[in-house]
């Protein structure tokens, strides 16, 4: 197995730092070439700049572009523990859009907020959306400090702010506040020299505390089934450990139907010494007794298991020129499972941009509005916090032959 | 102050691209130069500032001669102003010599086939472009910090290093965010900013030319949408 790795977004006021705070990440974890580095240089002496990382970071943007080397929509960068990946998000829509459907699957994030400017709406509505994500692994860094003087009090002031509206919310408080000068290397992989008075992590520190998804196998097991295959006489249900791990002896409860059932081996092809699967592998699995399974159905532990539901509230996010209405019926995806859902109630109908409420009780949702749903499905599904297990806490919506919706569930009503 | 931030061949499209929001301003668009034969950085700023038609006595100066080209101050809207400062521009102040050593030095890179020297050559066009552009911005923020009601500054990095270097997006955006930077930096100094330029550029290449419509903004409105480079005397004297 390769080296740990773990997916984070940095989000934010287009103009507080994100391209300085990634190139300098990359310098400083050794990850930039220097070429590029070089080739920038030259052009920021010609006309008498500084070298900024934000010119590197457009360098690479360009190769993108033109398709020459690498993407920056997913980049690396490494510690000592495990490899980074960045994932970008270039606009708001785009990053909202991607953030609920599950196309990004950050683990974690980073809020950056400029030290002179403070908390500005985009600020805001970038909170909110990792508030509904469920996202708690949130470093909040108060860049361009060097613009302060390295200011303690302006620190606290605008700390004090940001930890005001994340209360607002009703979100947790971030895992760490961390002043930082992305431009000048203060935080970011060294302890900066110009506030002392800061006793906190430097960034890297800070995110190498924070749960992989591997970490999730000491959670309850969680595992959706893809497929059942027979070979010879066994019949294998196939499907990914999305949460804890499963051995062989172990005794799951399989849902929706709430059998028991006791692990009788973990397959895998040329190795039958495989006795365990953790989370996020994909493996097979027989079980001693013969059990009705079949693809959607979820494995779990027996105490700790999801909620199977016909009734879900979740927050919606529509992107199809074709409104979602009242009363319609479309196609809701979770997980593998699928089950065809009547839209019951839109409790809430708000701007994606601004995220105001638009209406209450509305008769449809238009597109790249968020909606506070309640979708009633005509067969029971198997849904988690998702947090605990994402993929089982999100769900896409289809409406004819395209996916036109994504979303985040709130609440499942236990039946 | 009234200030004038004119820049040969700065492009509508890449200022879209690059989201060059200071260089946008409050209004921006393109200008219509149709009623010129060929986009000519000459012909086009002795138009712009006599607010007339100057096609046809440019060009009867010849190709070459044409750059030699100095107008009266009293033929031009600069007399308006009780102590105007125009830098480096197009058929009133130009700096002859600095552009001369630029087209050599184009000529040249066109003229040989070896390409080590072609770089090399590159290297040295650039260069100068860079050091022009850096000595005409020093004098330009000057004048700005100074008692005129009328200052006008003529940079030509983008025409120049874009004719060579086009194809080079790091480096044509780099210096969109240079002019962009100037651009907000200017606006705290004035009044009224107009931002303008003789014509865009297109790429052929590597390399680029130019195209046949130019880019302007204000931080005021004007009453037309798509103004010709004529308009803009009446526009800034009245």
């Amino acid at each position: 197995m390769g080296k740990e790795h773990l997916k984070f977004v940095i989000v934010g006021h287009v103009d507080h730092g994100k391209s300085t705070l990634i190139g300098r990440l990359f310098f400083d974890t050794g990850c930039l070439p220097k070429e590029k580095i070089e080739e920038v240089k030259k052009i920021c002496d010609s006309l008498g700049k500084e070298l900024e990382f934000a010119y590197v970071m457009d360098h690479l943007e360009e190769e993108r572009d033109q398709g020459i080397t690498i993407d920056t929509a997913q980049t690396f960068f490494s510690t000592k523990k495990r490899d980074y990946v960045i994932i970008d998000a270039p606009g708001h829509r785009e990053f909202t859009k991607n953030m609920i459907t599950g196309a990004s699957q950050a683990e974690a994030a980073i809020l950056i907020v400029d030290a002179e400017e403070g908390v500005q709406e985009q600020t805001k509505r970038h909170a909110y959306i990792l508030k509904m994500l469920g996202l708690d692994q949130v470093i909040v860094v108060i860049n361009k400090m060097d613009l302060v003087n390295y200011d303690e009090s302006r620190f606290k002031e605008v700390s004090k702010d940001i930890k005001e509206f994340l209360n607002k919310i009703g979100a947790n408080e971030p895992t760490y506040i961390i002043p930082i000068s992305a431009k000048e290397g203060d935080n970011v992989a060294k302890k900066s020299e110009n506030m002392k008075w800061f006793e906190g992590m430097t960034i890297l520190e800070a995110l190498d505390t924070f749960k992989s998804k591997m970490d999730r196998s000491n959670l309850a097991l969680r595992m959706p089934v893809q497929d059942v295959y027979k070979i010879d006489d066994k019949r294998i249900i196939v499907g990914r450990v999305e949460a804890g791990t499963i051995s062989e002896g172990d005794k799951v409860l399989i849902l929706p139907t709430e059998e028991n059932a006791v692990i009788a081996s973990v397959e895998e092809f040329l190795n039958p010494d495989k006795k365990k699967a953790v989370c996020g592998e994909s493996t097979g699995i027989v079980t001693k007794e013969k059990a009705f399974i079949d693809r959607g159905m979820v494995l779990s532990d027996k105490e700790d298991k999801p909620i199977v539901t016909s009734t879900v509230k979740a927050n919606l996010f529509w992107m199809s020129k074709d409104p979602l209405r009242k009363g319609e019926t479309v196609t809701l995806k979770c997980a593998t499972e699928e089950a065809s859902c009547d839209i019951e109630k839109i409790e809430k109908r708000i701007d994606s941009s601004t995220f105001e409420v638009l209406e209450k009780d509305a008769s449809e949702l238009r597109n790249m509005e968020v909606g506070e749903v309640i979708l009633k499905t005509n067969k029971e599904i198997i849904v988690d916090d998702f947090n605990k297990t994402p993929e089982l806490g999100r769900f896409v919506i289809e409406k004819g032959l395209d996916t036109a919706g994504g979303g985040i569930i709130i609440m499942g009503e236990e039946k | 102050m009234i200030v004038v931030f004119a820049i040969d061949a700065l492009e509508y499209n890449l200022v879209e691209e690059f989201d060059c929001k200071n260089l946008k301003q409050d209004y921006y668009g393109k200008t219509d130069i149709s009623e010129f034969s060929q986009p000519r950085t000459m012909v086009l700023w002795s138009s712009f500032s006599t607010g007339k038609n100057k096609e046809k006595d440019v060009l009867e100066d010849g190709n070459k001669e044409m750059w030699s080209k100095k107008w009266d101050l009293k033929e031009t809207f600069f007399s308006h102003f009780k102590s105007p400062v125009v830098l480096d521009l197009p058929g009133f102040s130009y700096d002859l010599e600095a552009h001369e050593r630029s087209r050599k030095l184009l000529k040249a890179f066109f003229t040989t086939e070896d390409e080590q020297e072609k770089e090399k050559i590159r290297e040295e066009y650039n260069k100068d472009a860079f050091e022009h552009h850096k000595k005409i911005k020093e004098e330009f923020f000057k004048a700005l910090n100074e008692d005129h009601d009328f200052v006008l500054g003529y940079f030509s990095v983008a025409d120049v290093i874009g004719h060579l270097n086009f194809g080079n997006k790091t480096m044509m955006r780099m210096i969109y965010r240079e002019l962009d930077e100037m651009a907000a930096q200017i606006k705290e100094k004035c009044n009224k900013l107009i931002i303008l330029s003789d014509h865009g550029m297109y790429g052929v290449g590597m390399f680029g030319d130019h195209s046949n419509y130019g880019f302007w903004s204000t931080n005021f409105k004007i009453p037309m949408k798509t103004p010709k480079i004529t308009d803009f005397s009446s526009l800034i004297t009245k």
